[in-house]
């Protein structure tokens, strides 16, 4: 499986985001690219994870960048990270919309993309995207709160700070919810340990 | 206890292979989350709102301040034509009482005296 990397974004790496929104709020259209090309994949990805589709994730991901564009010109350097805000804003959007779904009859959980499994030469990824999605459909069955930190901490790599920092509570609430959502995690996948391939490993 | 260790390292395992396999974002969502940006950025080389500059009064006002006002002006306006109106049709009885008075024959009267020194003031 390729990779995909953002090459686009390395020259201005050393530029922090604040700084790009700065230039962004001033009239520069290249700030907006840059800063396009390194926070929306972030964004992007981490809000499928919470949602477990990729398409909700991408209409997310856009109202959440539209917002950060709007706030731009009144942006405080040092008030907040872009990154934390983003972040922040992404995960109530998320909550949003999945309050909605809960409303309206579940469809989406068992949703995740079949594997097709004629082809031999390729067990090695499909082992890999099973096993991907065996964790998606594990996250799905977690409480929201657990999602969204378990996420930021181990796939999002956050620090505890900045987790508190973008769901808005206090670091131990962070730590307990990490704690237990990893069990809860642990739980939901031994049963597919076989499955999964792991019995190679041991 | 050891198979709790083992389960967690499976997930921590599972964790790794997550970030190591990030979904690129559409291109098409690049594309919306650009055209959204070029749409609402500020435009110009500040950011900062300027403040409306005053707009500079006309010549009317400043002339109707000169005099008090508009319905002043009007007025003076009024006075004025009336003023040239009995100048082109010059009345007889008007020239009569005219010469009555001066003593002489009229023959051009100023209207407003010195106009140019009341548009130059401003």
């Amino acid at each position: 499986m390729d990779m995909p990397r953002d090459m686009q974004a390395d020259h201005q790496a050393s530029e922090t985001d604040a700084a790009l929104l700065a230039r962004y709020a001033a009239g520069d259209p290249a700030a907006a690219r840059a800063l396009t090309a390194r926070l929306v994949p972030r964004a992007v990805g981490y809000a499928a994870r919470l949602l477990g589709d990729g398409a909700e994730a991408e209409d997310v991901t856009q109202e959440a960048m539209l917002r950060l564009w709007r706030a731009a010109p009144g942006w405080r350097d040092g008030e907040a990270q872009v990154a934390t805000w983003l972040y922040r804003v992404v995960t109530n959007l998320c909550t949003d919309r999945l309050r909605l779904r809960k409303r309206r009859p579940a469809s989406a959980l068992d949703d995740a993309p079949e594997v097709a499994d004629g082809d031999r030469g390729a067990v090695a990824g499909m082992i890999e995207a099973d096993r991907m999605t065996a964790l998606q459909a594990a996250l799905d069955a977690l409480p929201d709160r657990q999602r969204q930190a378990v996420v930021l901490r181990h796939i999002e790599g956050f620090t505890n700070p900045e987790i508190a920092a973008v769901m808005d509570i206090g670091v131990e609430a962070v730590e307990s919810l990490t704690a237990r959502a990893k069990r809860a995690l642990t739980a939901l996948l031994a049963g597919r340990r076989e499955e999964l391939g792991y019995d190679d490993e041991n | 206890m050891t198979m709790k260790t083992d389960r967690h390292q499976g997930l921590d395992d599972l964790f790794a292979e997550a970030r190591a396999t990030p979904r690129p974002p559409s291109q098409a969502l690049m594309a919306r989350v650009l055209a959204d940006a070029m749409e609402v950025q500020p435009k110009g080389v500040s950011a900062i709102p300027l403040r409306r500059p005053m707009p500079r009064p006309g010549m009317w006002q400043r002339l109707a301040a000169v005099f008090g006002g508009a319905g002043a002006l009007a007025g003076m306006g009024t006075a004025a034509a009336a003023g040239l109106l009995i100048g082109f049709v010059q009345p007889g009885d008007l020239s009569a009482l005219g010469d009555a008075v001066l003593g002489t024959p009229l023959e051009t009267v100023e209207l407003i005296p010195s106009v140019d020194t009341l548009l130059d003031g401003n």
